[in-house]
């Protein structure tokens, strides 16, 4: 009790096989498995980590990419701070699908105002030689959307996932501090969730 | 009721005991349940007594009973009543397996019957209200042997290396396991206990599956299941293994719940011990079972073999292409159906009739298990009718033309049932013999009715018990032949529990360990996101019963599908009940019958089962007309018509 943890719910969306399992488990296992079966419904991992001085707990909730998995997935959008909308560069139709992805999860996570909700956008698959979508198209489709930061990693080689989990941290927490200067100091957080607290159910 | 004893052991061995005893049940009930109608019911199909007797500490003349004492069930039962019971039934089952050559199976004491079981100098008793099927007593009994020993090894031994307060309290959990507040129908088929299909995505539960295969990846994990909330969501073990594995789940549940669950205790594993048809069933890849399991088992087997299977990824499969899907539920059904082919008798034989070996696998040239259909009958039935006169329409394989109203005490219809419509007292035990010999002890009463199992394979035992009686049948005798340790290795996320059977070198190897544990965690954190968004099914929910209620029974798997509330003697449905006992009953004893129905003047249940699956309908409202005389008009049989109409919806095909 003496450090405060949060406990930050951050959730991967984007088209199946462009790589958000992997990413999940290259970032809290560390390990890469090329064989993975196609994510059913959603699974979630936590991670401890220290961002700016801050202890948090990160739920990372990776999803079912395809659309015959919605009706799994979607009932878990609710109650995230922090989404990661993924596609694959080599893959043109993930990138175009970014905004359909976008626009289901604030649809189901009930986003009160969507234009300053936190997203981080991933190019995953950097170590594929054959790109299809260039970075500067993703930086531009990045910028006219919401001034999103944009991360091209590969979780096959490590490349950028551990930083592009931080930012996730830090936009989220940026946000807190934003709300706290606005809330009179005597209310009651909801928003956050202190580790101590959540039994099990929260 | 309480009429001379008929039978011959029953006269001579068996005086008629003081009315004590059912003064100690009515005891026993109002303490653990209060006195209310539901527990009166409940008692009703309870088991009532259990005790473990060794005989080899009451030697001499002045040895007293209570010392071969082991373990006696209710326990607060006073130690003179105690050995009251305890020295009759083993001077019974003694001297009549004695006599006979062959050990004793079923006593009848009073209103209980009695499973027996003896092995050397041991003699288990377990007593049921005279209601209660004699083969689900009797599995009842085999399953806590085989429970006890899946946690304990030898009973023997375990005797030796611990206290007897220690081994009590075994007794005590596993004989509490397998009386649970289940439903009467689950009893009954004495069936796995699965979360409830029909409320949960089956995408799901090939999730559940997949999470199992992949875990046999590493090849020391030999397989698993998948449990919520004390019930099956994914399973690659029997039916019966699976059943034991779930006596531990349960008692570390207790535990994380007391204990405010920290997250050291997510991963426990202790050891356990198979039996080597077990081991061999579970080391043979479904895909080979047929072939493997003429092979001698091997302890050095898991050296072998590689991988026990393969993810779906693994199969040159490429992505988002539904077809590699495959149907939600095969990975599950695959493990068991190839043992189809393999005997048609162990098909045949549902699984409440022979319990401790794999009844899917029956070890070769063992001999039959004793309650196979058609060469044995372990008893004709328990059958009162209904309520009064019962008629019953049987086809049969032979003809269709075999409807026959049977009434009163005859028995026309068929040589190895008895049929006793008229009057609801009485209870009937009949034998057949391995020879098509057919004794049969008729007793109606006090007495004890005995009896035995397959003639001529047992010899009266020896003074010493040095040479005990040799295994039951298929059955393994677990004092002989020694069973395999193995690690039973749990993952725990809340209500989930991923269960593994491992080898023992699994525990040693870190890197194993390591890879099951991060290759599941996040897939079990989310199958348990999933399934506790389920809404569970309020107790006793449908209010109105519907217009029908069926029960489908899946003997493969042992698993039950049924649109019963799970309250246990609901007014509306204990005809149903009792009715689907009766039926099971005939079904496991006689092998040609495919199709039955049982009325009273109130109801009619239409039972009907294939290799598989047996499947029983009531339907409600509509006057039945009963004339008291075989009638093409009845309604009744328009039941099969109407089951197979209706139960299309629940997935049941009767066609």
């Amino acid at each position: 009790m003496t450090t405060k943890t949060s406990l930050l719910k951050v959730i991967l969306l984007g088209d199946g096989g462009v790589g958000k399992s992997s990413i999940m488990n290259r970032y809290v296992t560390n390990k890469f498995d090329a064989h993975l079966f196609h994510t059913i419904g959603v699974e979630f991992l936590n991670k401890d980590l220290e961002v700016d001085g801050h202890q948090v707990t990160l739920q990372i909730w990776d999803t079912a990419g395809q659309e015959r998995f919605r009706s799994l997935r979607t009932p878990f959008y609710r109650g995230s701070d922090c989404c990661l909308l993924t596609f694959s560069v080599d893959d043109n139709q993930s990138f175009l699908n970014l905004g359909n992805w976008k626009k289901e999860f604030i649809y189901y996570a009930d986003v009160k105002e969507p234009e300053k909700f936190p997203f981080v956008i991933l190019g995953n698959k950097l170590d594929v030689t054959e790109r299809q979508v260039s970075a500067e198209e993703a930086q531009q489709w990045c910028k006219e959307n919401g001034d999103y930061p944009y991360y091209e990693t590969s979780a096959k080689d490590a490349t950028n996932v551990a930083v592009a989990f931080q930012e996730a941290v830090r936009r989220v927490l940026a946000m807190d501090e934003r709300t706290d200067h606005l809330i009179p100091t005597d209310t009651v957080k909801l928003h956050r969730k202190p580790r101590s607290a959540g039994t099990c159910c929260s | 009721m309480h009429g001379p004893c008929t039978g011959l052991f029953g006269q001579c061995l068996v005086p008629p005991v003081d009315s004590s005893f059912d003064a100690a049940i009515g005891f026993q009930s109002r303490a653990r349940s209060g006195s209310t109608s539901q527990a009166l019911l409940n008692r009703a199909s309870r088991c009532s007594y259990f005790f473990l007797y060794d005989g080899s500490k009451v030697k001499g003349e002045g040895d007293r009973t209570r010392e071969g004492i082991c373990y006696f069930y209710p326990e607060e039962t006073p130690v003179d009543k105690q050995e009251l019971l305890c020295g009759q039934l083993a001077g019974v089952g003694r001297c009549v397996s004695e006599l006979s050559s062959s050990p004793v199976r079923i006593l009848r004491l009073r209103r209980n019957k009695y499973a027996i079981r003896m092995e050397g100098h041991f003699f288990w008793a377990l007593g049921c209200s005279a209601d209660v099927p004699i083969a689900s007593v009797c599995e009842r009994l085999d399953q806590l042997i085989d429970l006890f020993c899946f946690y304990s090894d030898s009973v023997r031994q375990s005797y030796q290396l611990n206290s007897q307060e220690t081994l009590s309290a075994r007794w005590a959990q596993y004989f509490l396991h397998l009386q649970p507040g289940s439903s009467e129908l689950h009893r009954i088929f004495s069936c796995l206990r699965t979360i409830d299909s029909t409320n949960v995505d089956p995408l799901l539960l090939l999730k559940a599956a997949l999470i199992l295969q992949a875990c046999q990846r590493c090849p020391l994990v030999l397989a698993g299941c998948i449990l919520f909330r004390g019930r099956v969501v994914s399973t690659q073990m029997s039916p019966e293994l699976t059943m034991k594995v779930m006596v531990h789940e349960s008692e570390t549940y207790a535990k994380a719940q007391s204990s405010s669950s920290s997250l050291d205790a997510a991963v426990s594993s202790i050891t356990v011990f198979l039996t080597t048809s077990e081991l061999q069933y579970l080391q043979s890849a479904p895909v080979h079972k047929d072939l493997s399991s003429h092979s001698t088992p091997h302890r050095d087997a898991p050296q072998k073999k590689t991988r026990l299977s393969r993810t779906l990824s693994e199969m040159a499969s490429t992505e988002s292409d539904s077809s590699d899907l495959g149907p939600p539920q095969s990975p599950h059904k695959m493990s068991f159906s190839p043992c189809l082919s393999e005997s048609d008798n162990s098909v045949f034989s549902p699984a409440p009739s022979q319990s401790t070996a794999d009844p899917l696998n029956p070890p070769p040239q063992s001999p039959e298990p004793p309650f196979s259909n058609g060469r044995h009958s372990p008893e004709a039935e328990e059958e009162e009718a209904l309520d009064e006169s019962c008629y019953q329409s049987f086809h049969s394989n032979g003809g269709g033309d075999s409807q026959v109203h049977h009434e009163g005490g005859g028995s026309a219809f068929d040589e190895r049932s008895s049929l006793n419509g008229g009057d609801g007292d009485a209870a009937r035990d009949f034998r057949v013999g391995d020879s098509g010999n057919e004794e049969s002890h008729d007793d109606e009463d006090d007495g004890a009715a005995v009896g035995n199992r397959e003639g001529g394979c047992g010899s009266a035992q020896g003074d010493q018990g040095e040479d005990p009686l040799p295994p039951y049948g298929g059955f393994e005798n677990p004092e002989e032949s020694p069973r395999i340790p193995m690690m039973l290795y749990l993952h725990r996320v809340k209500g989930l529990v991923l269960a593994l059977l491992t080898d023992p070198r699994f525990l040693s190897d870190e890197a194993s360990m390591e890879e099951v544990y991060h290759s599941s965690l996040a897939s079990l954190n989310g199958l348990e996101a999933h399934l506790g968004t389920v809404p569970p099914v309020p107790p006793g929910a449908p209010g109105a019963p519907g217009p029908y209620i069926f029960a489908h029974f899946d003997c493969i798997q042992s698993t039950l599908t049924t649109n019963l509330s799970g309250r246990p003697g609901g007014a509306p449905e204990h005809p149903f009940v009792r009715a689907t006992s009766l039926l099971h009953s005939h079904f496991c004893n006689t092998k040609t019958l495919q199709e039955a129905i049982i009325r009273s003047a109130g109801a009619a249940v239409y039972g009907t089962r294939s290799v598989a699956h047996e499947t029983y309908f009531q339907q409600h409202g509509g006057s039945l007309r009963n004339s008291g005389i075989p009638n093409h008009q009845d309604s009744a049989f328009s039941l099969p018509g109407k089951a197979r109409h209706r139960l299309l919806k629940h997935g049941v095909n009767l066609l």
